[in-house]
């Protein structure tokens, strides 16, 4: 076997090797250790695979990579935005914030599905944790819905679709992971999300609106008698004390990042520290939820990085072997035009979206794909929010649709799991409006870096 | 064994946890360094090295605690669906396929880094060239073989379990710990309810679709979901 047809091999093993269940960061270093031995034999000069050329060579592999990942820069700021997202979660903050919305906007055709939708979106842009998400709101705000006598699929479908948000309105730690994937700078990334971030929430707010409007036994409206008498000082009280505080928050750290007066992890320990002094005012900072939000914290950037440290190794491993050459190879004999290939690439991360979850998808997948961007002459960066948003579809398409999973799971027991499924449909249709829409004006990502950094990139695909 | 498993366990949780304090240090030392920054205009010489050694420090020794709360995420997609004893041979024969060996590199070509790192500056150690105050830096690469040898310990512990398991038939307890809260939240509803609706329905949903018309799968999977979330959790 040559080389390259053994990269492929190892390519394969993988994806078996991860069917079967065992944690992906180790199956990467031990695939990486393995093949990277073979990988540097060389059998005109050395007489086993155990020479102490073949070690050399694969022990500085190992530790520059190790080491790159224990002291880069962009990764750092992970654990910061983790422990400022456990922290919010805990803040008790989600209830009256979901209050405050509902009141605010109880003119509107669909209240409760609109402030769902609006809480949804801001709770999970500050932590950026799907599943806390969707089970705070699936207790709080699905119950009130159902008793307002919405429609179950509607009301499902806001929850699930709106927690996903969270993963690519900016801040967010899934572009931070794309930016340490990729070597697109954080900042341009952030810069290039927010637009197409709130096209997106403005399709699903306006398909809520739409179709609470149109046909309005979806989303019944409040009846006179029932609606409480709340004066206007009143409402401007909840607000200020509940959306306001979360909404600067968020916006302190993203401006402090987009105006480059700090870093991305700077910005993140600034967001951490508002955090737990919003946890304070809120009367919400215990002992307890502190060592929760640390413990959490520390696991859960563990399972990222330890991927990065495998991913890495792995990734290299495959080069000096020469299946990057061979992909490349193989998708240039295909003869396709940038259009298509673009089409194809996100056709294959949405269906790698069904059985895994995105921290796998960008970490290991993309990768593969990003010296094809190159050479089709796409803008890693707009390829990066295509992907995001394609991403979203990645917690909402069965079997592994863990945001209605999580929603089944608090839900009333007659709520039944089809009925979930069906009211994301929608929603998925709007995502891919969204990427069409992307795809059409890709000023929409790339105007905002453009303008501000003077980004030279290639351009869109135009 | 069983005191064996449970006390490497207790050391690697111990390690882990008091490493997470790390995030708090990076809070608080890098809010420190933009007030003093922005405000006073007197920069530290130190945050920037503050920030990322914690950082590496935080993750690299919680490894082996993440390994022992099965937090590193899995694609589960063919797994959740075998009974435990299969699951605990195929992930026993992994370990010493795939696991033990990176980890035995990753301790051996560690020690030689840090050894040549030691070494340096007549044997006072290397001292960082990126960071101007001129932080020593041998101590941080210290921790490669360190947490190496902690996941090494800890694979001991989950081979210890996937035998366990072929012997009893189902997964053992794992200690308890802090858990996601939509971890949480999804248990307390279920002892509310009796009985793991989610997974039912998801079975019944799976029925329908004709992807599980297999009697004994089903309830390995609801078996696999109650006994101890061996599912992996899942990443945000």
């Amino acid at each position: 076997m040559t080389d390259p047809q053994v990269a492929v091999l190892m390519l394969g093993m993988f994806i078996f090797v991860i069917m079967l269940g065992f944690p992906i960061c180790f199956t990467l270093m031990g695939m990486g250790v393995i093949f990277g031995m073979y990988a540097f034999y060389d059998p005109s000069y050395m007489t086993s695979i155990f020479d102490p050329g073949v070690w050399g060579r694969l022990s500085f592999l190992i530790t520059s990579k190790t080491f790159e990942v224990m002291s880069s820069d962009v990764l750092t700021a992970i654990p910061l935005f983790l422990f400022m997202g456990y922290i919010v979660e805990r803040a008790n903050i989600v209830a009256r914030l979901f209050y405050s919305i509902q009141i605010a906007a109880r003119v509107l055709p669909g209240s409760m599905a609109v402030a769902a939708l609006a809480t949804c979106a801001l709770f999970a842009t500050a932590t950026g944790i799907i599943g806390a998400v969707v089970t705070l709101m699936g207790l709080l705000a699905f119950p009130a819905m159902l008793k307002a006598r919405y429609d179950t699929s509607f009301a499902a479908g806001v929850i699930c679709a709106g927690g996903c948000l969270g993963i690519l309105i900016p801040p967010s730690i899934m572009l931070i992971v794309y930016a340490a994937a990729s070597g697109v700078s954080i900042v341009q990334l952030y810069a290039g999300a927010l637009f197409p971030g709130f096209l997106l929430a403005g399709l699903y707010m306006l398909y809520v609106i739409g179709r609470a409007w149109l046909n309005p036994k979806l989303a019944p409206r409040i009846p006179k008698e029932e609606i409480e008498d709340v004066s206007t000082g009143q409402i401007l009280f909840l607000v200020v004390t509940s959306f306001v505080p979360l909404a600067v928050l968020i916006m302190a750290v993203l401006g402090a990042i987009l105006f480059g007066w700090a870093s991305p992890s700077e910005a993140a320990s600034a967001g951490a520290l508002g955090g737990l002094i919003l946890a304070v005012c809120y009367r919400a900072l215990t002992w307890n939820r502190l060592r929760e939000s640390v413990y959490l914290t520390v696991r859960t950037s563990a399972m990222v990085c330890w991927m990065f440290v495998g991913s890495w190794l792995f990734s290299s491993v495959f080069s000096v072997l020469g299946g990057d050459q061979l992909i490349q190879d193989f998708v240039i004999g295909l003869n396709l035009s940038p259009i298509m290939f673009l089409i194809i690439a996100q056709i294959i991360i949405f269906l790698l979206g069904w059985p895994l979850e995105w921290s796998e998808i960008i970490i290991i997948f993309v990768p593969i794909f990003l010296p094809l961007v190159k050479f089709f002459e796409i803008d890693p960066l707009f390829f990066g929010i295509l992907v995001a948003l394609n991403l979203q579809t990645s917690f909402l398409t069965p079997p592994m649709a863990m945001a209605a999973y999580y929603l089944k799971g608090v839900a009333p027991p007659h709520v039944q799991l089809m009925e979930i499924f069906k009211g994301v449909m929608p929603f998925l249709a709007m995502v891919l409006i969204a990427m069409v829409t992307m795809y059409v004006f890709p000023e929409i990502a790339l105007w905002l870096p453009e303008t501000v950094y003077q980004r030279q990139g290639p351009g869109g695909p135009a | 064994m069983h005191s064996f498993l449970m006390s490497i366990d207790k050391l690697n949780a111990w390690v882990g946890k008091a490493f997470a304090w790390c995030v708090l240090v990076m809070t608080f030392g890098v809010s420190y360094e933009i007030i003093v920054r922005k405000l006073f205009n007197a920069p530290t010489a130190w945050a920037f090295d503050i920030s990322y050694i914690m950082y590496g420090a935080l993750f690299m020794m919680a490894g082996a605690y993440t390994l022992s709360r099965n937090g590193h995420v899995r694609g589960d997609v063919l797994y959740r669906l075998w009974p435990p004893r299969v699951q605990a041979l195929v992930e026993c024969v992994l370990y010493f396929v795939l696991f033990f060996p990176g980890i035995i590199a990753l301790i051996i070509v560690g020690f030689n880094y840090a050894h040549q790192s030691w070494g340096f500056n007549m044997g006072t150690g290397e001292v960082s060239i990126q960071s101007p105050a001129g932080v020593p830096i041998s101590q941080f690469k210290t921790l490669i073989p360190v947490a190496a040898t902690l996941l090494f310990l800890q694979g001991i512990a989950e081979v210890i379990r996937c035998i366990e398991t072929m012997r009893t038939g189902r997964w053992p307890e794992r200690l308890h710990d802090v858990e996601e809260l939509e971890t949480m939240l999804l248990h307390e509803q279920q002892d509310t309810e009796g009985l793991s609706n989610e997974m039912q329905d998801v079975e019944e949903w799976e029925e329908r679709q004709g992807w599980n018309d297999d009697d004994d799968s089903s309830k390995a999977q609801r078996g696999s979901d109650n006994g101890d979330d061996r599912g992996g959790s899942a990443p945000r």
